[in-house]
């Protein structure tokens, strides 16, 4: 039975993973850039949505986690404009440490709007807690609603990218940059949109982790932003359901470790399972295989 | 061609110079001889262990300004300087090193932390200057050198005492006890405390690992609700310690509390605990409640001027470490630290506003009462209050 808790304490944790890590892996599909400045825009999407509770006096969970969504999204978008778009003909190396210094001015900046200190999150007025007996088991009714936003989220990522113009605009610049600007696609566009859809994702798991740990802080990106990039990686960088998949087993591996007497390793769990898988599979368990074109 | 290159030469010439001028400048006005003793503020105001920091200044500067109205220090004005390592442990040795060397400090007050202590502490006994912590209560401080005090309530002397009461007089006899690897102070404590419970005759059932900066406690929770505990035993800080409660709360563990250090007492713990944390236990060698002459004088000092707030036990101690440094320089009739780390060791029953103070043989701190304190429910206010006072034996 214990069992069975961790696995679901592991899933909850794992979706958010799964939310941030998609924002890596969308960005790297389209533009070859590892966004190093994603785990800074999950905490910013977490601050949106304690602004929206704690100033504006909006208390509904889902209007916080949209307007945390949409104020991301013009964020991403932003970054993407000022920091990477002047880069793009540049090598990736500039745009790489382009977005290392975003990382560090985003973070810095978050410190001294609020301070350093960890902040209570607003659950109870988001969130009516409940627990849900069963056989042994005590499952919250805010672990089942972090997965199930979670879960809609992807799916319905996964129907928009496979089933709609701009998706298939994306998947086409994905596969080939230059031939897609030949067919019409309007590659900057296709930037933005990816930029803001992938922020609006880390915006949503900012608030959802908000409302699970109940506390936020200015440097919450670094570690879980680390653990995204690992699940992306883990799951094949570029593959969307890869990320998915990563984010949920990197969760659910480091709760099993923890349940396996291993809490001292905690953090190592993580990176320990992404070299192992990476030595076996260099491209992820999703990933495409690399083909060089001479 | 040639002229333009001697100009800029001239010029590099003029911004040396004038960097070293105002070099020598700035270290004669900071050196010791003037009318004004320095004495460093080591601590956080911000990051995690802010509330620490924060607190400890706030007593010293009270101290100060009361000893300064009073005529300062054999015709001395006294004068902190305040710096932020923010709560970050490689912050700490590069401030020491500025207050030794740059600002030429005559003692240091701080860190509050245990680990920062230990950081500090040997920089400070090699330029022989005297430092006490007002808030270390792990073991390996005092040991660094003759130059190195505090004035805290020992761990050693207080777990214990606190262990007995829960184990014997609450008859919590199975612990569950967690421990912040990351975290000298946490690691240290976790020590004392797993002996204290078996020399009470309780028993350990399960030990868990968590480190400072965690948010996620879901798995280790889970895991210490099948081994059914009495009681939660943490020796880390207040954030994590707030956070921990609340998620054994979410899983359904609706009665049983946390016991645990000084650590426990920053406004953070009911924050982020909230209604979570209502019962659990600490201890410290500072209650407002029940307070002594001397300690009643302070916190109506205290409450003049900070919003009627009630003073913390490191505000309280962070005055005492003041006045234990001006009582020394008085008795030593010096200002060098080589002179009054002397008299320092030889305080002995000084009545400090955070308890009785004794320097024992080997510089450790001996303070009396040990105060118990639980987290009380005042109309809606969390806040720690006395629950019992235990004389030390």
């Amino acid at each position: 039975m214990e069992l069975i808790q961790q696995l679901i304490n592991g899933i909850t944790l794992g979706s958010t993973y799964a939310l941030i890590a998609l924002g890596y892996t969308m960005v790297y599909g389209i533009v070859l850039l590892i966004n190093f400045a994603h785990g800074e825009i999950f905490m910013f999407g977490a601050f949106a949505g304690l602004f929206i509770v704690t100033v504006l006096g909006i208390s509904n969970l889902y209007l916080a986690i949209l307007g945390a969504m949409v104020f991301s999204m013009g964020l991403g978008v932003l970054i993407e404009f000022i920091a990477y778009r002047p880069l793009r003909g540049s090598t990736r190396l500039s745009a790489l440490i382009s977005a290392i210094g975003v990382s560090i001015f985003l973070g810095s900046l978050m410190v001294l709007i609020r301070g350093a200190n960890v902040t209570s999150f607003p659950r109870k007025e988001l969130f009516t807690m409940k627990n849900i007996e069963f056989y042994g088991l005590s499952i919250s009714n805010l672990q089942i609603a972090i997965i199930l936003i979670s879960a809609i989220l992807m799916i319905s990522l996964q129907l928009f990218v496979n089933y709609t113009k701009i998706g298939r605009a994306m998947r086409a610049t994905s596969m080939d940059g230059d031939a897609s600007i030949l067919m019409g696609v309007n590659q900057n566009s296709i930037i933005s949109i990816t930029f803001a859809i992938g922020s609006g994702l880390a915006a949503a798991g900012g608030v959802l982790w908000g409302l699970n740990f109940s506390s936020i802080h200015p440097y919450m990106g670094l570690m879980a932003g680390l653990k995204a990039f690992a699940a992306a990686v883990l799951g094949g960088i570029g593959s969307i359901p890869g990320a998915m998949f990563g984010g949920v087993f990197l969760g659910v591996a480091e709760t099993l470790g923890i349940a396996a007497d291993l809490s001292k390793y905690k953090d190592a769990f993580a990176f320990a399972i992404l070299i192992i898988v990476l030595l076996i599979r260099p491209t992820g368990l999703f990933g495409r295989k690399i083909s060089k074109k001479v | 061609m040639k002229s333009k290159k001697i100009v800029m030469m001239m010029l590099a010439l003029v911004l040396v110079l004038a960097t070293v001028l105002t070099g020598c400048g700035s270290s004669n006005t900071s050196s010791t001889s003037g009318d004004v003793i320095k004495i460093g503020f080591l601590g956080a105001k911000t990051g995690g262990h802010a509330i620490f920091g924060l607190g400890t200044l706030t007593g010293m500067k009270m101290a100060v300004e009361e000893v300064n109205a009073a005529g300062g220090i054999l015709g001395k004005q006294i004068e902190i300087v305040e710096e932020d390592h923010g709560s970050k442990q490689e912050e700490m040795a590069t401030i020491t090193q500025k207050f030794v060397e740059r600002d030429k400090v005559v003692a240091i007050v701080g860190d509050p932390t245990t680990g920062g202590t230990k950081t500090a502490a040997p920089i400070a006994q090699d330029n022989k200057v005297v430092l006490i912590s007002a808030g270390s209560t792990g073991p390996g401080v005092v040991e660094i050198g003759e130059y190195i005090f505090r004035d805290t309530l020992l761990d050693s002397v207080a777990a214990p005492a606190t262990m007995d009461y829960v184990v014997n007089e609450k008859g919590w006899k199975n612990v569950a006890l967690i421990t912040s690897i990351n975290n000298d102070y946490s690691v240290g404590l976790s020590g004392i405390f797993k002996q204290a419970t078996l020399d009470k005759g309780g028993k350990i059932v399960i030990e868990e690992n968590i480190q400072d900066g965690d948010t996620d406690f879901s798995a280790i929770v889970t895991k210490i609700k099948g081994t059914n505990p009495d009681v939660i035993v943490f020796s880390g800080y207040y954030t994590e310690a707030g956070l921990i409660m609340k998620e054994v709360r979410r899983q359904g563990m609706n009665d049983i509390v946390m016991v645990g250090g000084d650590g426990l007492q920053g406004e953070d713990f009911y924050k982020l605990g909230e209604e979570a944390v209502i019962g659990s236990i600490s201890y410290a060698g500072f209650s407002p409640e029940q307070p002594t002459a001397v300690t009643e004088a302070f916190i109506k000092k205290f409450q003049e001027k900070n919003d009627n707030a009630m003073p913390d036990l490191f505000s309280a101690q962070g005055y005492d470490a003041v006045m234990l440094i001006v009582e020394a320089m008085k008795k030593a009739n010096s200002v060098d630290p080589v002179e009054f780390h002397k008299t320092l060791a030889e305080t002995s029953n000084y009545e400090g506003v955070s308890g009785n103070i004794t320097f024992q043989a080997n510089r450790e701190p001996l303070k009396s009462p040990v105060y118990l304190l639980t987290v009380k429910d005042a109309g809606g206010k969390l806040d720690f209050g006395l629950l019992k006072k235990v004389p030390v034996k």
